[in-house]
């Protein structure tokens, strides 16, 4: 037993002769909201699948709320809520009829499963919508539905894989509210997303590039320590052409699109603004917008694929020249 | 408890989708008494209505007696033809108004009378050899019954011409509802059992909900058998529907044992859910699980089982093969049990055969059901 929600060691997923997960390594705490950021293709679904029993880790070990993932499965599956990518209740039965069904599956039946039925659709705001079918329901309902019959049982730990995917941001925010207030009451919640806004609610977030594992703290630390220096936010037409300029400039760490523009990223003692409006000036592009901005998740992320990308690159060289 | 608790969850969504769904319950329910009665009918008009007209040549009181008695019976219908001759038959037959013409001939009476043979000729349109040859079949047993009536039992029994020996396709007894009852039983059990389980179970797979499935503590037995208990219900009121159709409809008989009648059909019941389960291992999404749920499931029990095309007519790599067709086994007994009265001991080989099948399908089926998704 450990004092972990979650404890990750070296944990790896092959197919054929792909790494879709490679050598992953962290802990979560109980009751905290730990967010997996990556790409389409980064390997979350993939490491969560594995945490939740689906799919058995071609190297590595797991432990969820305390048990082995290849010791006792049926342990681990008893202790988890799992709320897959794809959505895939039942769209022929009636809301109150899925969460039956998935309290039927954890063993749950009469009153007591009434009680938490009629305490889920409070919680979710289902209330009203009992008795619709769910194929009837709007997408934002539906993952609510979704997260309530992963709830059913009252697990320690749900796992979330990209539950808001395809919602409207209101229905979004909605969500957000619920998984706090689950996290609140003790509830540990692992989240996959590629919004990074929402990563911004997490307790720690760890970032996917490519099967691995590349960074792993608070926002704040990783807007720290990823993304030092200070970020210019430019808008403006034509400014692509002076993308390259900039680089070449001396003091400027990265540039990278971001929205409609670009975030040229300075070190932290240079005049940012000064040294991009003169290379843009000698470009002969006047920008509608040049300020300097907080760095946001996305820079963090953009900053963590390039060094990703770059660590790739090293460890192929270093291959190499063994070779 | 808890496992139990989890299969009746599953089998209860599982009552759910098939009530939300009218198509599994017309396939599993309405199909089997639809194709009973056109099967029945369909044949049964082809063998009680075949119009003959009569030729009589003598006119006697005996070929007049021996006319009543051929079409008496009901099972030719006699056609009017107005005092036609015999060279009158093409264009009878040319009008489709008869597909036979029965001439007595001149002297018929005569010979009867002095205890000779009497000849009779039948006349018969070839151009649809099926009808032909099951208007003979008839005739054959018709004159034959009509001859004995008129001969005094101290003279013995006139030797009649009509004298051919018929294997008829589809009923050998004369009465097709009898014979194709418990064929059709066993290929739309067949037929609708491994298609709709198969297409279940596939479903869950296409649509990732049994992902969400392994996500929970649930085991694979549970699973298999929430997922098939209720369609075991459903096919054994198949069953009972089709035998109570097949009896108010067709008269057809339930001479023996009740009790071995339900052993059969449920072991042939359970073989066939396997036989769906392995399909849909095979094949995991409902397109591909339907072409190979109707083929393994159709064809062998349509062609291979007795149904239609008796197995010792059949070449002989077609009848080894007939061996593993679990309908085969079934018709068998079905037919034994309703028709001949059999009970327990006369299909104790039918019933092994039956539990065998399902043991080996329900064992691969089980073995080869993924617990994880790789
Ligand atoms: N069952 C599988 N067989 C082969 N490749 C797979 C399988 N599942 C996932 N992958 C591959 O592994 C990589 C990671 O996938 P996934 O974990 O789903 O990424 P994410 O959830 O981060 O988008 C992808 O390139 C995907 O194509
Ligand atoms: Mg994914």
């Amino acid at each position: 037993m450990t004092e972990h929600a979650l404890l990750v060691r070296s944990l790896g997923k092959r197919f054929g002769s792909f790494q879709a997960v490679d050598d992953v390594s962290f802990e979560v705490e109980r009751g905290e909201i730990f967010g997996y950021l990556g790409a389409n293709g980064a390997g979350k679904s993939t490491t969560i699948r594995m945490l939740c029993g689906l799919l058995r880790p071609s190297s590595g070990r797991a432990e969820v709320a305390g048990h082995d993932i290849a010791v006792s499965p049926d342990r681990v599956k008893a202790s988890i809520g799992y709320m897959s990518q794809k959505f895939s209740l039942y769209l022929d039965l009636t809301v109150e009829q899925n969460l039956e069904f998935f309290g039927g599956l954890h063993g749950l039946g009469g009153k007591a499963l009434g009680t938490r039925i009629d305490a889920l659709l409070e919680a979710v705001d289902l209330r009203g919508q009992r008795a619709a079918v769910t194929g009837a329901l709007p997408g934002g309902l539906r993952q609510r539905l979704a997260l309530a019959s992963s709830l059913v049982h009252e697990p320690r730990i749900v796992f979330l894989d990209e539950p808001t995917a395809g919602v409207d941001p209101a229905s979004r925010r909605t969500f957000w509210a619920l998984i706090r207030g689950l996290a609140q009451r003790g509830t540990t919640v692992f989240v996959t997303t590629h919004y990074m806004d929402e990563a911004e609610y997490c307790a720690r977030i760890g970032l996917m590039v490519a099967g691995r594992l590349v960074a792993l703290d608070t926002p704040a630390a990783l807007k720290r320590d990823l993304v030092p220096g200070r970020i210019m936010a430019v808008e403006g037409p034509g400014l692509g052409a002076a993308t390259a300029a900039l680089r070449a400039e001396p003091g400027v760490v990265a540039v990278e699109p971001f929205g409609a523009g670009l975030h040229v990223r300075v070190e932290a003692s240079v005049e940012g603004a000064a040294i991009v409006a003169r290379v843009l000036a000698s470009a002969g592009i006047e920008p509608s917008r040049l300020e300097e901005v907080e760095p946001t998740l996305e820079d963090v992320f953009l900053a963590a694929a390039d060094a990703g990308a770059e660590a790739k690159i090293r460890a192929a060289q270093q291959a190499e020249t063994l070779a | 408890m808890k496992s139990l608790r989890r299969i009746l969850a599953i089998a209860h969504k599982e009552v759910l989708h098939v009530l939300r769904d009218p198509r599994s319950l017309y396939l599993a329910l309405g199909m089997p008494v639809v194709l009973l009665v056109l099967f029945g009918f369909g044949v049964s008009f082809d063998m009680d209505h075949l119009p003959v007209a009569l030729v009589d040549e003598d006119r006697t009181a005996s070929s007049r007696r021996f006319a009543a008695h051929v079409f008496g019976s009901g099972e030719l219908e006699r056609v009017d033809a107005g005092g036609v001759t015999a060279s009158d038959a093409v264009r009878l037959f040319e009008q489709r108004r008869a597909v036979g013409v029965l001439v007595i001939p001149a002297g018929f009476g005569a010979s009867l009378a002095r205890g000779r043979t009497a000849a009779v000729q039948l006349l018969l349109d070839g151009v649809d050899p099926n009808t032909a040859t099951q208007t003979l079949g008839k005739a054959d047993a018709v004159v034959r019954a009509a001859g004995a009536m008129l001969t005094s039992p101290g003279r013995g029994l006139p030797r009649l011409p009509v004298d051919v020996r018929v294997r008829t396709w589809f009923n050998p007894a004369g009465r097709s509802a009898l014979y194709l009852i418990p064929g059709l039983t066993a290929y739309v059990l067949a037929l609708a059992s491994v298609l709709l389980t198969s297409l279940t179970l596939a479903r869950e797979w296409e649509r990732g909900s049994m992902q969400q499935l392994f996500a929970t503590p649930v085991g694979r037995m549970e699973i298999i058998l929430g997922k098939l208990l209720p369609y075991l219900g459903l096919g054994t009121t198949a069953v009972l529907l089709v035998l109570t159709a097949g009896a108010w409809v067709f008269d057809v008989p339930m001479r023996g044992d009740a009790l071995a009648l339900t052993a059969c059909s449920t072991l042939f019941l359970l073989g066939m859910l396997g036989q769906g389960l392995l399909v849909s291992i095979v094949a995991k999404n409902q397109m591909v699980a339907t072409q190979m749920a109707t083929i393994t499931s159709m064809l062998p029990s349509m062609l291979l089982s007795g149904f239609l095309f008796p197995i010792e007519n059949m070449p002989a790599p077609l009848q080894v093969i007939s061996n593993v067709v679990p309908a085969r086994y079934f018709i068998h007994a079905l037919r034994g049990i309703m028709l001949r009265g059999n009970g327990f001991a006369e299909v104790a080989r039918d019933l092994v055969a039956l539990g065998l099948f399902a043991s080996v399908v329900f064992a691969l089926g089980v073995a080869r059901f993924p617990r994880t998704l790789a």
